[in-house]
């Protein structure tokens, strides 16, 4: 899979090149925005890293042009500004997703995976959502494996839900924090562990154990579990 | 302004000038509305006086009605007895021939006329005629000599002239002795603001020889240099914890850098300096947060908040982590209140709150989260009995990088409640830290909104 990284900070797109040709990703590296205009017309790519803080040409204004010439590729924008603020801004202007710098690798691989896959159709919202033989039921936050059904607190059934739509993809816990709780804010005790721990737990109750944990970067929904 | 433009002592300015004339203009006009009144009221009795004397001249006689020769006879009389007056009596025949009275007048229309008429058979003079026909045909004329109303109107030039004159200097003398009171008065403010522009933050304006309106001013100006005294100050101490609080990570991250380790332990390593890193990320994504909070460039999305789901979600959230520290979270009375805020800043409000329990408090703390509806407020009461806050550390732990004594562990960024009561503050709330004999109790008032109006 093709990636342009529009990175101008050496090091750091060192980085983000390296370990993204190590998970298999072609990864193609500019420096500038406007290096990056050429870079899409001359071939397609299935994502793009894109800096916010570029020399010249800025990456809002490299989202504007992309968009307008229809060659604008999923994209998660990176930045050192990282308030709200800037991150409506992004958002607004076309980035599919928006990473406030410093950030975890892990993360920035999550996030380009999710928004890669979110160019590919998107399954039918939270109505009969299934993963093998996990099915969730919206109208009494409830979910059945084989004869069993629990019913789910409200947190525990937005977390798996959240999870089985993303199953088989790692997925951080900022996003979970972003998708589920909706929270702009970074708290500073593990609320994402301790609600996954239960929810854990209750599907363990269902003879059902289909999450793994990936230390320190996030949770994956394994489907092959929920045969 | 340069400074010796700001030193020199201020004049009256354009203010003195304009206060005159219109001080001028407004006797002016109040001396031209006299003259029209007393004109008007001279010209009614003359008018009056006029009316009085045709009914003495042609009031009958004991046979009947006046004849026109009782008239002429009593114009004669008249005539005889006085050789000076202000009035004539005029008595014209049918064919408009002057009979009686000593004036060269063609005869007037009857009714009331103005006239003019050769006086002494020197110079036109002005007179007010009040003309009666007779059934027969004759005019009976009394003219009244208008020389009151004349020597008026000839002095209206000068005295209105004289009037806008003294008026005008008047004004022009009152505001410039105004100005120069106000200035005196100003001059010990002009004196502290330059102080203060110098950099003496302490300096005060005396208030203490002013009155009324000045006193009132030096009193707001010194109650607002207190509150930027007390921000500078606050901004100075918070730049000093800042550097504290980022060179010790940084000291320590560069300790285990330059430490000689075995390959064994690199590993191990790594993930030490890893967590320095995220110690001093986490300083700076809270500071970003409360400035972005205090200086309101939070992109904020101010609606109704459904108090009771918001605090039920968030206990819901909250519960399992509290619980995973050895404490526990119960939901005590929740009463369905609304108020306008930003459902995003509510949240890690509350949050916040809930996760100083976590990290302040040993296990076995019980912690209640409640919310009623306090007169115009919506009261939302954390109550714990954990070991609580000292008097005097209660206020400090709400200023940035403070931390209560016991926390001994130095978790999270020392920023959370700072961040807390920016919030707060944003909503238009108080936040109040209490003793909860034992434990702590934090008590935030936020504006409710009325129960009747339906959300909007």
């Amino acid at each position: 899979m093709r990636v342009l990284v529009v990175e101008d900070d050496a090091v750091i797109a060192d980085h983000i090149t390296a370990c993204l040709g190590t998970l298999g990703y072609r990864p193609e590296r500019v420096a500038s925005g406007e290096d990056a205009l050429a870079a899409v017309e001359r071939q397609r790519f299935s994502g793009m890293v894109l800096d916010r803080l570029l020399p010249g040409m800025s990456g809002i204004e490299v989202l504007a042009r992309m968009r307008a010439e229809r060659r604008l590729p999923p994209v998660v924008m990176l930045s050192a500004l990282g308030t709200v603020k800037d991150r409506i801004e992004g958002l607004a202007a076309g980035a599919d997703d928006y990473l406030a710098k410093p950030f975890d690798m892990d993360e920035l691989v999550a996030r380009l995976n999710a928004v890669t896959r979110r160019a590919a159709p998107v399954p039918p919202p939270d109505a009969g959502l299934a993963v093998g033989r996990l099915k969730l039921d919206p109208s009494s936050h409830s979910v059945l494996f084989l004869d069993r059904t629990i019913e789910l607190n409200r947190k525990q059934f937005s977390l798996l839900a959240h999870l089985m739509r993303c199953a088989d993809r790692l997925v951080t816990r900022g996003m979970l924090l972003e998708s589920v709780w909706g929270y702009a804010f970074t708290p500073t005790t593990n609320i994402v562990e301790s609600n996954m721990s239960r929810l854990r737990a209750r599907l363990e109750e269902l003879g059902c154990d289909p999450i793994d944990t990936l230390r320190g970067s996030g949770y994956v929904l394994r489907s092959e579990r929920c045969r | 302004m340069t400074a010796s433009a700001a030193r020199r002592a201020p004049g009256p300015g354009r203010l003195a000038i304009q206060f005159g004339v219109a001080f001028a203009l407004a006797m002016l006009a109040m001396g031209v509305i006299v003259f029209l009144v007393a004109e008007e009221r001279i010209a009614q009795r003359i008018d009056d006086a006029l009316q009085v004397h045709v009914t003495k001249f042609l009031r009958p006689v004991a046979t009947g009605p006046a004849s026109d020769a009782d008239v002429i006879a009593r114009i004669q009389e008249w005539q005889r007895r006085k050789m000076l007056s202000e009035r004539t009596y005029l008595f014209y025949d049918a064919t408009g021939r002057l009979v009686a009275g000593r004036l060269d007048l063609a005869a007037p229309q009857p009714g009331y006329s103005d006239v003019t008429f050769m006086g002494g058979g020197r110079k036109p003079q002005k007179g007010r005629a009040l003309a009666t026909r007779r059934p027969d045909g004759s005019l009976f004329v009394v003219v009244q000599h208008s020389e009151a109303a004349a020597s008026l109107r000839a002095l209206l030039p000068s005295v209105v002239a004289a009037i806008f004159v003294s008026a005008l200097l008047v004004g022009l003398a009152a505001t410039i002795l105004f100005a120069r009171l106000t200035a005196r008065r100003l001059a010990e403010t002009q004196a502290a603001a330059d102080a203060i522009a110098q950099g003496d933050l302490t300096r005060r304006i005396p208030s203490d020889r002013l009155d009324g309106m000045f006193a009132v001013q030096a009193e707001s100006l010194n109650r607002m240099l207190d509150r930027m005294e007390d921000m500078v100050n606050a901004q100075r101490q918070f730049s000093s914890h800042l550097a504290h609080d980022l060179r010790t990570p940084l000291t320590r991250l560069r300790g285990l850098l330059t430490a000689e380790t075995a390959e064994a332990d690199r590993v191990r390593l790594l993930e030490r300096a890893e967590r320095e890193c995220a110690s001093i990320i986490t300083i700076f994504d809270a500071l970003l947060r409360l400035a972005e909070i205090e200086t309101g460039r939070h992109p904020s999305a101010v609606r109704d908040l459904p108090l009771r789901a918001m605090l039920e979600d968030i206990a819901e959230t909250m519960e399992p982590v509290i619980a995973d520290a050895g404490c526990a979270l119960e939901l005590g009375r929740l009463e369905p209140v609304r108020v306008r805020g930003d459902a995003d800043l509510f949240n890690q409000m509350i949050v916040n709150l809930l996760e100083n329990v976590v990290t302040h408090t040993p296990a076995g703390t019980r912690a209640t989260l409640s919310l009623e509806q306090a007169g115009e407020s919506a009261l939302i009461a954390i109550d714990d009995d954990g070991p609580g806050l000292a008097e005097g550390e209660r206020d400090r732990v709400l200023l940035p990088f403070e931390r209560g004594k016991g926390s001994g562990l130095r978790r999270g960024s020392g920023l959370g409640l700072a961040i807390t009561r920016a919030i707060v503050r944003f909503h238009q709330g108080s936040l109040e830290l209490a003793d909860n004999a034992p434990g702590l109790k934090v008590r935030i008032r936020l504006p409710a909104l009325p129960d009747a109006v339906p959300a909007a």
